[in-house]
């Protein structure tokens, strides 16, 4: 249901849909290529190294830093209320990229290139459907993992 | 049917007495440490909770005003306090105060819908907010048939049942994507203090009504009470169950 | 073989609601065919560069070179975002270079202003990766305003600095009659516009614009008969980087424009020392920073200084957008290369009037798509 994913979702389908699915259950989830192994985020279903179309969902433990970030003032189409909000781009440390809101945990004076920040999965809480997306909160944030519906 | 219950803990209030003291009662059987929430610790609650801690399990009573907010989540947190966890609320305590509507007083209108329907959103909503961000919970809220169907002489006993059910719709609505269900038991006419203080006439047209010829036990209230509690159950929210025999189909 | 251009057309930019796309067009390929002497039966084949989900016509090539009376000859839309002009302009090249067409009209024409501003304001969040990024409200100026903050952390690059390319672009703005902005502003000025996403202001960013330009393309020996004074596409570069911030190696610098400049560099057996005037894409303040860098003008991390301490102005080091840039003039996106080339053939002619950088006798073109995705780099000389 990867419909699921980010606040406005644009990309309804997709070969890695049960991202959304295991986010939901505070998962985050890579790939690896069960063709040569290679490990990628976010996670794809094809890989351009060796062509396998066949891939596994691997968990990422959210650890990462910062890389950059900017606070939005001007938004998009459907996010004009939730404007201004900072985006911030981390390298994770299991490798790859991830572009995500920084959460309540992080206090804008206090957001400085190459900080550690944990990548936390979440879930809009006051709208009936279903939206997952992740934040970028202080290091050592918990949260809780649900077992899925399985 | 195992209900993986165990080690699971649970707050009931009204659990003093009548169904409540059954339901309190069925899930510690099941494995449940249970806590018993009531305006009044007296010796009924006392037995309910020695026969608590006789299946095995961990008893705890709370005192508790169910139409304050306040002292609902007061009472909650001395359960957490007490078993370190929760994981089942169910809403039982209710009261009648039953006339025409032409001859009832304010005071009985209020008094019915602060205890029942007041009560019951002071308590799911200090539950919600637990269940919420553990990603786990189960809500039963005791109803009435006669939250289904109007009944002489309840138009604000009615008022509150059906205001129970619709609370509990909305709120299963609202907690369904944390893993949390919220589901409602209806009984008929059960076999407890409240009915037999009612005259005689009353229960004998309650088993005219139900087609098995007879009024439930709390205990069988308890049971359908229980597998909304289990896991098994987990795929049903939203959902009313009526246990009346049939007196309203 | 070498392919000139002999021809040249430019429109206003700016909010044309009094134009659709194919009148836009039009303006320009009037004044090209008519700077080349030509007919436009002499045209063998047309290109458009436009991005068309900006449009309500689709299909837009075959309307364009229809309104433009080239029926039935060759036509078709070249579109690699906001290099779109630059990529109708390798199109045509490529046909000329293949021996297939002789002259080649290059029209790149857009229309931004069809769409109401909800509609823009959605695109706008598209820019990025739409399945891992647009979801959390990234814009494009989001992504540039990343570049830049890591810019300034590497670099110790200011808003000052930033603030600098916007105050030379509006200077140049002012003296061209095509440009939609034509008053010169402050660094005070753009340091107090509204914040768009930090750290740039309104100032730093480039204004969507309708318009459209033209440049005539021939092979050498058509080019020599038709034109006392063509001006050679010496050198092209192209190349592609990767759409997204989540996979760019370096977040300072566009990889696609370092790939492309040396290529066309190569191509033209040029460096960057022999660059006499350029037009690079100015789509943020930062963007045309890292061109200075990326195309060699400076080195890596100097670009804020360089500008700052006017050294591309007409009379420092190189000049650089002395048309006013995309800050200026606007982004009509699909016009904007070709309005590039336009500028630096008039510069090679000797033909800019009071913004002529003097001696200017070779030129470069960078016009980048996306966020990098694409970047076409051109090198004209004259003989």
């Amino acid at each position: 249901m990867f419909k699921w994913f980010g606040l406005v979702n644009f990309v309804p389908y997709t070969k890695v849909d049960g991202f959304a699915e295991h986010l939901r259950d505070g998962r985050i989830m890579g790939s690896r290529c069960r063709g040569c192994g290679a490990v990628t985020f976010p996670p794809r279903s094809d890989c351009s190294a060796c062509l396998d179309g066949n891939f596994e969902f691997i968990e990422y433990s959210g650890r990462s830093t910062l890389q950059t970030y900017t606070r939005i003032e001007a938004a998009p189409t459907g996010f004009e209320n939730h404007a201004p909000y900072i985006v911030g781009v981390v390298d994770l440390e299991e490798g790859g990229r991830a572009l995500a809101w920084f959460g309540d945990t992080v206090r804008e004076e206090d957001i400085e290139i190459d900080m550690d920040l944990q990548l936390v999965p979440r879930m809009s809480e006051e709208e009936e459907a279903i939206r997952v997306y992740y934040s970028l909160e202080r290091p050592g944030t918990q949260w809780v993992k649900t077992l899925g519906s399985a | 049917m195992d209900l993986n219950l165990e080690g699971k803990a649970a707050v009931v209030t009204g659990g003093r007495r009548g169904i409540g003291a059954a339901i309190a009662l069925a899930l510690a059987r099941e494995g449940c440490d249970v806590a018993i929430a009531d305006q009044r610790l007296d010796s009924e609650a006392e037995e309910v909770v020695r026969a608590i801690e006789e299946t095995g399990r961990r008893a705890h009573a709370v005192e508790v005003d169910v139409r304050s907010l306040p002292s609902a989540e007061a009472s909650v947190a001395e359960v957490i306090g007490a078993f370190g966890r929760l994981d089942i609320l169910v809403c039982n305590a209710g009261i009648n105060r039953d006339a025409v509507i032409w001859k009832m007083s304010e005071t009985q209108w209020d008094d019915v819908i602060a205890v029942n329907l007041k009560g019951y959103f002071n308590f799911n909503r200090a539950a919600a907010r637990i269940f919420k961000d553990q990603r786990s919970g189960k809500i039963v809220n005791i109803a009435s048939i006669n939250g289904l169907r109007g009944k002489h002489g309840q138009t604000n006993y009615s008022a509150s049942k059906g205001g129970e059910i619709g609370l509990s719709k909305a709120l299963a609505r609202e907690l369904g994507k944390f893993n949390v269900n919220v589901n409602v038991v209806a009984p008929g006419m059960v076999m407890t203090e409240m009915a037999r203080a009612l005259a005689p006439e009353f229960q004998e047209q309650a088993v005219d009504e139900s087609v098995l010829g007879r009024l439930a036990s709390p205990e069988e209230c308890a049971n359908v009470v229980v597998f909304l509690c289990s896991d098994r159950a987990r795929h049903v929210t939203g959902e009313v169950i009526k246990v009346d025999g049939g007196q309203y189909i | 073989m070498r392919v000139g251009i002999i021809g040249i057309g430019h429109g206003v930019f700016g909010r044309r609601s009094d134009a659709t796309v194919q009148e836009l067009a039009f303006e320009a390929f009037r004044a090209a065919i008519q700077d080349a002497g030509l007919q436009p039966g002499d045209v063998d084949a047309s290109v458009i560069g436009a991005v068309p989900e900006y449009h309500k016509q689709r299909s837009l090539a075959g309307v364009v070179q229809e309104y433009l009376g080239l029926l039935p000859r060759p036509t078709w839309l070249t579109e690699a975002a906001c290099a779109s002009g630059s990529a109708a302009i390798r199109s045509g090249w490529l046909a000329i270079r293949a021996g297939v067409h002789d002259v080649v009209a290059v029209i790149g024409c857009q229309k931004m202003t069809e769409l109401d501003t909800s509609e823009i304001l959605a695109l706008m969040g598209r820019v990025g990766e739409v399945q891992w990024e647009s979801g959390f409200g990234t814009t494009f100026p989001a992504y540039y305003a990343m570049l830049a903050r890591r810019h300034m952390h590497e670099f110790g690059t200011t808003k000052d600095q930033l603030a600098a390319v916007a105050v030379k672009n509006h200077h140049y703005g002012a003296r061209n009659p095509y440009a939609l902005f034509r008053k010169e502003i402050t660094v005070e000025k753009a340091r107090q516009s509204d914040p768009v996403a930090t750290p740039f202001h309104v100032y730093d960013c480039c204004a969507n614009a309708d318009g459209a330009a033209c440049v005539i393309l021939a092979s050498e020996e058509r080019a020599r008969e038709l034109s006392a004074s063509p001006v050679w596409l010496s050198g092209m570069g192209c190349a592609t980087a990767s759409m997204s911030v989540l996979r760019r190696a370096s977040l300072v610098g566009l990889p696609s424009a370092v790939t492309a400049a040396s290529e066309a560099y190569d191509m033209a057996g040029v460096d960057a020392a022999d660059i006499k005037v350029a037009e690079v894409h100015d789509c943020f303040t930062i963007a045309e920073i890292l061109a200075y860098e990326d195309l060699g003008f400076c080195p890596r991390g100097e670009g804020g200084p360089f500008v700052a301490e006017g050294r591309t102005y007409i009379g420092g080091d190189l000049p650089v957008n002395v048309d006013g840039g995309l800050k200026a003039k606007g982004h009509p996106i699909g016009a904007t290369g070709v309005s590039m080339t336009y500028e630096i053939v008039k510069q090679l002619r000797g033909a800019a009037e009071d913004r002529q950088v003097p001696g200017a006798d070779v030129g470069l073109t960078h016009n980048v798509g996306g966020i990098g995705q694409y970047c076409f780099v051109q090198i004209l000389t004259r003989d």
